[in-house]
């Protein structure tokens, strides 16, 4: 690797994004205790799922917020020695951690500053927080990730997207405050293209008829052309649509389930529709949830959404996130993020640009992403 | 989400007229006391009374009413649990089953509703040696 390819890519502006992995892909595996999380560790860069290495702070690390600088050292250590590289951590702005009233601002602002904390102790540049957090609540965090030098990337799930009135607003909020710490993680979950094929098979395996996961297949496809429901009036609507199909077929017990994937899961924004907040976008979640028999992500248009991050010259860290181990008990995790990674890898190349995989590049990279980081 | 996995096969025990199962968290991320609202224990269709019902977490027992507000202790996704409750149990096999409802702190569905979701589990076991 020379200086020269390094820098090749962006003399055109176009971005090199980091290939990476969030350990949640493996949540059942680590649920399963078939891994811990120093084998899981081990395994991410035995597999050459990095350099890119993302945790979920409360998934992982027992105690958490709580780290000691014992435990801090061991992990740093670790990570260094398999050669990966910290890209984010996810922390969560649990503001209903007691069902019978929401955290006020003050507490809330207590509760996240732990976890920054934690994700600047454990050597994470960015932390993963959540839409529970108001434009108020990301403003007051501002200076606190400015204290801990952590860029809090608030993730834009589906069912959100990038042009959601609450998205806006919290870009706009951004804009005022001018703060380099602050922006989103792009999930790819908002921008899908079809119902996974692989929970159509797990609801088959639950004994549902073809004409009902047909239907399914179909009301998804109609809201998909409709685009994404403009307020929750319209997503209660469509969730209700999905629970009086499974009445009509004699499978209520599906209903709930079906409406939560349907509309929660499955966002049917498209794809340029990032475009509303990218210079904002800080982390990816390569949200997926399979690889069909052809190698294709049949329900995420992966290579387009690399095509577009490359194109709008994005250099952060993309973390593949399969999200199929919900349903999917009959795949291994492993083998299907490897051929999520590929077509990663493939499209970045088909854009004019590539893949950052080499720790030492994307570490410098990072930090050049990061430092870049939007003040108007 | 992994609610194949929330009753721990073969860990059933009886003590003087209680029966214990371990129980597992069918969530992604660890939970504090405070999220885990309720639970159901019941053996071959017989129900343990909610107020029997007790909750063994990192080595400490609970009532549902003394884990409502509690936000310090924290239910770990490779952790088992014990959950108890005044039901009678012979010897055999039984069809235990488990009902959890947790609370979901970051999934704020309506102005101050928070989400819960309601899993259960059931599995034919015989009492552990």
């Amino acid at each position: 690797m020379t200086l020269r390819q390094a820098q090749a890519p962006e003399a055109d502006g176009k971005g090199t994004p980091i290939q990476g992995v969030t350990l949640y892909s493996f949540t059942r595996a680590f649920h399963a205790r078939e891994y811990d999380l120093d084998q899981l560790i081990r395994k991410t860069a035995d597999e050459g799922f990095g350099p890119g290495l993302e945790v979920i702070g409360f998934s992982s690390f027992r105690g958490f917020p709580e780290i000691d600088d014992h435990f801090a050292g061991r992990f740093s250590d670790l990570v260094d020695e398999v050669g990966l590289v910290r890209t984010s951590l996810a922390i969560n702005a649990d503001v209903g951690l007691r069902p019978d009233r929401l955290m006020d601002q003050e507490e809330l602002i207590a509760y996240m500053r732990r976890q920054i904390a934690a994700a600047a102790k454990l050597g994470f540049p960015i932390a993963r927080v959540q839409i529970s957090l108001t434009p108020d609540s990301m403003e007051a965090l501002a200076p606190i990730a400015e204290e801990y030098g952590v860029t809090l990337a608030l993730e834009v799930h589906a069912d959100q997207y990038a042009s959601h009135p609450r998205i806006l607003a919290l870009r706009d909020r951004y804009e005022k405050v001018g703060s380099p710490f602050l922006g989103f993680t792009m999930d790819w979950g908002a921008t899908v293209t079809g119902f996974a094929p692989s929970l159509i098979e797990a609801y088959r395996r639950r004994g549902a008829s073809e004409e009902l996961l047909s239907a399914v297949v179909r009301l998804w496809d109609e809201y998909y052309e409709q685009g994404p429901p403009a307020d929750q009036a319209e997503h209660g609507q469509r969730f209700g649509r999905f629970i009086g199909l499974a009445h009509e077929h004699g499978r209520p017990d599906l209903g709930i389930d079906f409406g939560i994937n349907g509309t929660g899961l499955f966002g049917p924004a498209r794809v340029d529709d990032w475009l509303e907040i990218m210079p904002w976008i800080r982390h990816v979640h390569g949200k997926f949830f399979g690889i069909d028999e052809n190698g294709d992500e049949p329900s995420v248009p992966v290579a387009d959404l690399i095509t577009l991050l490359v194109d709008n010259g994005y250099s952060g860290a993309v973390s593949s996130e399969y999200e199929g181990w919900h349903w999917n008990h009959w795949q291994g995790p492993f083998e299907i993020v490897r051929g999520e990674q590929a077509i990663q890898r493939a499209a970045a190349e088909a854009a004019g640009s590539r893949m950052i995989t080499d720790a030492a590049e994307a570490r410098r990279t990072l930090d050049t992403h990061l430092a870049h980081a939007v003040r108007i | 989400m992994i609610p194949d996995r929330i009753i721990e096969q073969g860990t059933l025990s009886v003590r003087d007229g209680r029966a214990a199962v371990e129980v597992r968290l069918p969530w992604y991320r660890a939970l504090p006391a405070s999220c885990i609202s309720a639970a159901k224990l019941t053996v071959d269709g017989a129900e343990a009374p909610s107020e029997s019902l007790r909750w063994r977490m990192n080595d400490r027992e609970f009532t549902f009413d003394e884990m409502r507000e509690n936000t310090d202790e924290w239910w770990f996704p490779t952790d088992s649990v014990v959950l108890s409750g005044d039901v009678a149990v012979g010897a055999g096999v039984h069809r235990v089953r488990v009902d959890l409802t947790l609370y979901i702190p970051y999934i704020i569905i309506d102005d101050d509703q928070v989400l819960h979701i309601e899993e259960h589990d059931e599995k034919e076991m015989e009492v552990a040696a």
